[in-house]
């Protein structure tokens, strides 16, 4: 599995054409075909290319519905330790 | 424009652009709410389908008031909405709620329906945490409609046998909670 650099995670902001990618606790998914992530950007609150582990807890849903969405690969220093 | 309104919303501490952008992503997905929930309204046929029709159109029409409700605040905070109707459909803060593959399949049809109010009652208590304490006014017409946005989540999921009843269909006149801001 990828392991992604906070510095790399950054260039997949959904904006001209590229992925959206973010991370939640170490794992990074790719959000790019969702319709609430056009652009990389999601409920004019957050941008794709971070990690939104801090971000969510102060969202109206939780983690679950990440569930849907592919595991492209893990944020590094951010993994879990079964993941490294 | 109300220029003193805004200013204190901005004074309070609120990203009143940002607040602006949810407003109107939130109206963009109650209109689409409105024309989506009309075709599957037309579809709610047969047995099963008539059993839910009458439900559907008053979350239908109770939509489409909510986009009216917003929008005077959008104007209000210095806002406006997009002048192309595309654009406006395609930042709505929630998935369009589209026909199912197969219509006649009434817990797919309550699936989509039971999902929009659910990304509806998102929206909203995202709304009212942001302006609650800050911007009276937003935060009445977020809860306002949190309040029906909540009562249709439940008609819709109840029908999906998700929990036991403790709501029932409307009655009287539509809007309990919203009415006030369109008079």
């Amino acid at each position: 599995m990828r392991r992604f650099t906070e510095e790399e995670l950054l260039y997949y902001d959904g904006r001209s054409g590229r992925p959206a990618y973010m991370a939640f606790a170490g794992k990074v998914y790719d959000v790019t075909g969702s319709f609430l992530w056009r652009g990389g950007r999601h409920q004019a609150l957050h941008t794709a290319g971070a990690d939104l582990t801090e971000a969510i807890k102060a969202a109206p849903h939780g983690p679950e519905l990440l569930a849907k969405f592919p595991v492209v690969g893990v944020l590094q220093g951010k993994e879990k330790p079964c993941e490294k | 424009m109300a220029k003193v309104a805004r200013e204190m919303v901005e004074r309070a501490g609120v990203n009143v652009d940002q607040l602006l952008e949810l407003l109107v992503k939130n109206a963009a997905a109650e209109l689409n709410t409105y024309y989506y929930y009309t075709i599957l309204r037309a579809n709610l046929i047969g047995l099963d389908g008539e059993t839910i029709k009458e439900i559907a159109e008053v979350a239908r029409i109770e939509d489409r008031n909510h986009f009216e409700a917003l929008v005077p605040r959008i104007y209000e905070l210095g806002g406006k909405l997009p002048e192309d109707m595309v654009e406006f459909h395609n930042l709505s803060a929630c998935r369009p709620a589209k026909l199912p593959a197969n219509p006649r399949d009434i817990r797919a049809m309550l699936t989509v329906l039971v999902e929009a109010e659910r990304c509806a009652v998102r929206g909203y208590t995202q709304i009212c945490n942001m302006t609650a304490g800050k911007d009276h006014r937003t935060y009445d017409l977020a809860l306002s409609i949190l309040h029906e946005e909540v009562e249709h989540e439940s008609w819709f999921s109840e029908f999906l046998g998700e929990g036991p009843s403790g709501h029932f269909m409307r009655r009287g006149e539509t809007s309990p909670f919203v009415g006030k801001f369109l008079k």
